[in-house]
């Protein structure tokens, strides 16, 4: 299978906001439902500002904490990008607690967040957001294609930013969104290190396929032997009533009251 | 003669009252209320119920009625409540040899078993089971319902796993529960309240006899008032 990944240029991001809109329109999002935001961030004081737009998106994390959590699968990993089913989501909103970007929202009572243009990716196009980039600061293409052009990008920008680099090789398991930063990941609030919140394997991977199957599997095996258990019972009383052990009545004994 | 029942009749002997009955099905429909609304947002076949908010309004108001079990129960009969309390955590010489035979019971053999108070050790640990982990579920539902924005992530992970680990070993001791009533034909107990006298004297003899007792000392003291 091979990996996709999109490349965010934030030395060439203008803020126009066009990502934004041709996403809304192209992905014929809901009112009130976006995949990607634009938020600036500034740090210190007057003259001496720093910071950018943080273009903030779905990272496609290699090691998602939301399709980890997800108990439907309706979130899953393909083509190395972080796919979202709808119809099967469940609304349970464990993905906005998991993720440690802050990603996904619920929308009309189920997960919203960017999935790669699945669709319109899968039909031969490219995603809305790159097509439309009008500063060639998004770009979508094989994995190891977008790494090398990250770093080219990231090598050129460092004669006048000598921070710069490039984001998302190994957070998470390797994002699928590369990110060329002209500076520290800090000064927009992105994470160095994205904590995937603990024990959040054992829940999807043990916990809950083997709660359904533990149970399932218990009540038809419980079932069965109940059947066999009462017919020994029964054949137990027969002896002790033989025996004069008991009275003997047990048998139609139910329904006889009022009597 | 009465035509009010007996307690210790020819056949029968009332195990439950009519307050406690009603406790246990608060529990039992709430139970299953929970279980079943639970469950949407966890099988992808049946997640399409819970988008609308409906099974989670549902769940809400069972988990009300699950939490408020103990409550009615010490307001409906306090002496009860108090008495399953003590008598699932306290476990006799013949408690503990029961355990030890437990298969055999559980295959319909109630020969050989030790003789059993009001309730069998197996009641017990079921019941004493179902105490702790209902608390788990509790805590845990508790900090899902109102504390979710401060759990944190690795916090919400653990309230999930705590809460999905206790429902499904309080849904095995149910299967369990189901189990042992119909092998030993216990359900009439819950509905109406009185139980086969054979099988009471099979399975909790320690019981019978101190009922048969009580009922021999009753009869005694009416026959000096009478005399």
């Amino acid at each position: 299978m091979s990996q996709y990944a999109f490349l965010l240029d934030l030395g060439r991001c203008i803020g126009c906001q066009a990502c934004v809109a041709s996403c809304k329109v192209g992905n014929e999002l809901g009112e009130g439902q976006q995949y990607i935001e634009l938020i600036e961030k500034t740090h210190g004081e007057f003259p001496n500002l720093t910071g950018g737009w943080d273009n903030h998106r779905c990272f496609h994390c290699g090691d998602a904490a939301c399709v980890t959590v997800c108990p439907t699968g309706a979130l899953f990993k393909e083509d190395g990008l972080t796919r979202l089913d709808r119809d099967i989501c469940s609304g349970c909103s464990y993905c906005t607690e998991a993720c440690p970007y802050d990603i996904p929202v619920m929308w009309e009572g189920k997960s919203s967040k960017c999935d790669g243009c699945a669709e319109t990716v899968r039909a031969g196009g490219t995603p809305w957001c790159v097509g439309t980039c009008p500063s060639m600061a998004l770009e979508y293409g094989p994995r190891e294609e977008i790494r090398a052009e990250a770093h080219r990008r990231a090598e050129a920008l460092r004669g006048r930013y000598p921070n710069a680099q490039v984001y998302g090789e190994t957070q998470a398991g390797g994002l699928g969104l590369l990110v060329v930063m002209p500076d520290d990941p800090e000064l927009l609030d992105i994470p160095i290190d994205p904590k995937v919140p603990f024990m959040a394997d054992a829940w999807q991977k043990v916990v809950q396929p083997a709660s359904v199957g533990i149970t399932i599997g218990a009540a038809v095996v419980a079932g069965a032997a109940a059947v066999i258990a009462r017919r020994r019972h029964e054949e137990e009383l027969e002896v002790l009533e033989a025996e004069g052990v008991i009275s003997g009545h047990a048998d139609g004994g139910e329904e006889e009251e009022g009597q | 003669m009465t035509t009010q029942k007996q307690a210790l009749g020819d056949r029968e002997v009332l195990r439950y009252r009519k307050r406690p009955r009603i406790v246990h099905a608060i529990l039992a429909s709430s139970f299953l209320i929970l279980l079943l609304t639970g469950l949407v947002i966890l099988w992808p076949a049946l997640s399409f119920l819970a988008p609308g908010g409906t099974t989670r309004w549902l769940h809400r108001v069972a988990a009300v009625g699950f939490m408020s079990v103990p409550i009615v129960y010490l307001i409906a009969d306090r002496e009860g409540a108090k008495e399953l309390m003590v008598d699932s955590f306290k476990y006799d010489r013949d408690d503990w040899r029961w355990i030890k035979r437990f298969w055999s019971y559980a295959f319909g053999h109630t020969a050989n078993m030790p003789k059993q108070g009001r309730l069998n050790a197996g009641q017990k640990m079921h019941h004493a089971l179902v105490m702790l982990l209902s608390a788990a579920i509790v805590a845990s539902g508790l900090a899902l319902w109102f504390f979710t924005p401060s759990l944190g992530a690795t916090g919400h992970a653990w309230a999930v796993v705590i809460h999905d680990l206790s429902m499904l070993a309080l849904t095995l001791l149910l299967v369990g529960h189901l189990y042992f009533t119909f092998v030993y034909k216990a359900l009439s107990g819950m509905t109406r309240g009185y139980v086969d006298k054979d099988e009471a004297r099979l399975e909790h003899a320690k019981w019978l006899e101190e009922l048969e007792q009580e009922a021999a000392e009753g009869a005694a003291e009416e026959d000096k008032q009478t005399v």
